[in-house]
């Protein structure tokens, strides 16, 4: 049989993301690919340097629809350090509590679409269903089931009251419960450890040399978690990154699977240690100067870089996200592999494309 | 797989998990972000709320004594509330339903009522 | 003749009309064994009459010609299957059909379309041989191939032939396209390939593609159902049982690749029918 190039995406049912990869197929075997992104590129970057920097915050949490948390988190975060505030520790410790929720909900997601991609569409609706309980409760904390809104510069905008705290803790245990009937699935049956032991492998120095970051880097035995810096509450609740040394699409799934009972942990150790007081403080001035931020998103890094200048608006704004990292990787993981594998594959960087196009 | 023919015959034996959505609405917790509502007896027009807006979904004609609000452009991120020197803003815990033609709508102050 | 006419006739009508509803159920159970609440039973039909009103656009005029030729085939299959004809001549006609739907495939310049095809031709690679060992059962143990004469046994076939039957169990994971096996359309999955074969199918034709399903459905359960054949009830319940048993496992494997599927119904299904009928043999002989 000849050669066959077959598009993967920017319209593919696996993905619901444009990533566009054109791929040559030499009897199912992928034997050469050329990828294209920035089908949704918005303009973000430049639309923040035209809005005053406290609107930003909802900007950038528009930046990625999973993980938006996070972005407001580490904008604020650079915005705080070039105006010197000290946000209060009821605040960073609430931080951390919904950064932990939404890497769990984002994960959870992950892990569904991950099922999917090798067929197995049960696994994709327990995984789904386990997640909706997370997303009720985002909509019980933060007002709203994915975008929260919750961070705002100077701390936290929505402080949780003890009836909050208790529901939270009850559905964090019992999505612990659920996961645990689950997991099993993903990690033991027979016909998904077919699928996804031993494809894609990423080795210890290739992760390294092609600059993957997340639970990409962590599945290939680098213990790297930018959590372990210590940024909001995480010095005080004690963390230790997840890592696996296999490399392969198994190894990336067993980190997640791991890292979600993590988040359960963290966010439910977080709530309990809350200390009392003030969720924010009042924020006067304009920001001046530069800074970089670095926070760990569910997928890896995340680089905020903010330059003010003294006035109302930003002078720059860059934001580097982690699946723009972990493209190169997966250019090195594809090519060799079957024709199935390769939703698999591509899946197991976890792309999140309008992240990487802003 | 053991594990997962005992959660397909869990599943098979129990109510489904998700809802017939538009027939059956689910109750949102309280403070869930909605969608806003202006006060026009408590609004004072001075378009703190348009100004805070990272959206640009209010605009506030101060002379002419009225306010346009775009609820498709509101990303209900209760800036507004906070801002509003009045709480003329009101939040509720209900979606907006869904229509075929995009609108805006437009408040003025209500007769009979001191708006300065 | 005129028996045999008016026969024909209600497979035709009512074929699709089981297999369509058949499906229905297949969707709601499988919905309910995910939590969800599935769509109602008659959701085949409605979609169906959804592709006939569409605008009837093919890639060529051979791909329609495939496409018709598939569906005769098969009502032919399932129409032989019904009159009680030889069971080696249904086989093949299905084997027929199947080419037919392979080449509609290979006809468009699609390449998710050519990868299906020739997936599906693996997939006839894997499960032909189990049913030709099938047939090759029913005449170690009737002594005839005509479905006909299988409804003069006293004892179930099923009694002699258990391990025949889990082979057809394989077969019908493949053939009803369920994981682990549905590699050539994705049927459930669409995931790697799209939508496969029937990626270039649309509006009428796609319809006629899963009318034709809907035949197959049926006729593949008869098989299974003539495991059984007195009383007929119980054949019917067997056949209801096999469909079961396949949600069952549509819902509790992940869809596996080529190689694997060639492997396994080349050694599993292969060997199992094999171990039965030496067993058959070695008794019959034994016994005379």
């Amino acid at each position: 049989m000849g050669r066959i190039t077959a598009p993967f995406g920017p319209q593919h049912p696996v993905l619901p993301e444009p990533l566009h990869l054109n791929i040559t197929y030499e009897d199912e075997k992928v034997v050469g690919l050329s990828p294209a992104i920035g089908y949704v590129h918005r303009g973000l970057e430049k639309t923040a340097e035209k809005k005053e920097y406290p609107e930003n915050v909802f900007l950038v949490e528009r930046v990625c629809g999973i993980c938006s948390f996070m972005h407001a988190m580490t904008y604020c975060m650079g915005i705080e350090e070039l105006m010197g505030i000290e946000i209060p520790p009821r605040a960073q410790y609430l931080r951390v509590f919904y950064s932990e929720i939404s890497r769990l909900h984002s994960h959870l997601l992950w892990l569904g679409l991950f099922a999917d991609a090798f067929g197995f569409e049960n696994l994709f609706m327990q995984y789904w269903a386990a997640r909706e309980k997370i997303l009720d409760l985002m909509e019980l904390t933060g007002g709203q089931r994915v975008i929260l809104s919750s961070c705002a510069i100077g701390g936290i905008r929505r402080d949780l009251n003890a009836e909050q705290i208790d529901t939270a803790q009850g559905v964090l245990m019992q999505t612990e419960e659920e996961l645990k009937r689950i997991n099993p699935v993903m990690l033991n049956a027979y016909t998904v450890k077919q699928r996804t032991v031993g494809k894609g492998m990423l080795s210890r120095e290739d992760a390294l040399l092609y600059g993957a970051v997340g639970p990409m880097l962590r599945a290939s035995g680098v213990a790297q978690d930018l959590r372990q810096t210590g940024y909001a509450a995480y010095r005080e609740l004690g963390f230790a990154p997840v890592v696996e040394t296999d490399g392969d699409s198994y190894a990336r799934a067993l980190v997640r699977v791991r890292e979600t009972c993590q988040s359960i942990e963290l966010a439910r150790k977080a709530l309990e240690r809350l200390p009392e007081g003030e969720a924010a403080v009042k924020v006067k001035g304009n920001p001046d100067g530069e800074t970089m931020q670095r926070v760990e998103q569910p997928r890896g890094e995340l680089l905020y870089y903010i330059k003010g200048n003294g006035s109302k608006n930003l002078e720059r704004l860059r934001i580097r996200t982690p699946t723009f990292a972990n493209i190169p990787s997966l250019l090195k993981m594809l090519p060799g592999c079957e024709m199935a594998d390769v939703p698999v594959i591509v899946l197991s960087i976890d792309p999140c494309i309008s992240c990487t196009e802003r | 797989m053991a594990k997962m023919i005992s959660t397909v015959m869990s599943n098979l034996t129990h109510c489904p998990k998700t809802r017939l959505y538009p027939l059956e609405e689910r109750q949102l917790p309280p403070g869930t972000r909605g969608q806003i509502e202006f006060d026009m007896t408590k609004c004072i027009f001075c378009s703190l709320c348009a100004k805070r807006c990272p959206a640009d979904a209010i605009t506030v004609d101060r002379k002419g004594k009225t306010l346009v609000f775009n609820p498709f452009r509101c990303i209900i991120c209760e800036s507004c509330l906070e801002g509003c020197p009045k709480d003329a803003i009101s939040l509720f815990s209900h979606w907006r339903a869904p229509v075929t033609a995009l609108y805006e709508q437009k408040y003025q102050p209500e007769p009979g009522q001191a708006g300065d | 003749m005129v028996k045999a006419l008016m026969v024909v006739l209600l497979v035709v009508i009512m074929a699709p009309l089981l297999g369509g509803l058949l499906t229905g159920i297949d969707r709601v159970l499988t919905a309910r064994m995910q939590g969800r609440v599935g769509p109602p039973v008659l959701q085949p039909f409605y979609d169906v009459l959804k592709l006939l009103g569409k605008e009837a656009l093919a890639a060529n005029r051979r791909q329609v010609a495939w496409a018709l030729g598939y569906l005769v085939l098969i009502i032919a299959s399932l129409a032989l299957f019904c009159l009680g004809g030889d069971l080696l001549i249904i086989v093949f006609t299905m084997a027929f059909a199947a080419g037919s739907f392979v080449l509609g495939g290979f006809s468009v310049r699609s390449p998710y379309s050519h990868i299906g095809s020739q997936r599906e031709l693996l997939q006839m690679l894997a499960y032909e041989p189990v049913l030709i060992l099938l047939a090759l059962g029913v005449y170690l143990q009737t002594g005839s191939f005509m479905v006909k004469d299988l409804f003069h046994q006293s004892q179930p076939l099923l009694a002699s032939m258990p391990l025949v039957f889990i082979a057809l169990l394989i077969v019908l994971t493949i053939k009803i396209r369920k994981s682990p096996f549905d590699l050539a359309t994705s049927h459930h999955g669409h995931q790697e390939l799209v939508k496969g074969i029937t990626t270039e199918y649309s509006g009428p034709y796609l319809a006629l593609i899963e009318v034709t399903h809907w035949y197959e459905l049926v006729l593949l359960l008869g098989l299974a159902a003539m495991f059984w054949t007195h009383p007929l009830g119980a054949g019917i319940l067997l056949a209801l049982a096999a469909f079961f048993i396949e949600m069952v496992i549509d819902n509790i494997c992940a869809r596996l690749t080529w190689n694997w599927m060639i492997k396994f119904t080349w050694t599993g299904g292969i060997i199992l029918c094999l171990i039965n009928l030496g067993v058959i043999w070695v008794l019959r002989a034994g016994g005379v």
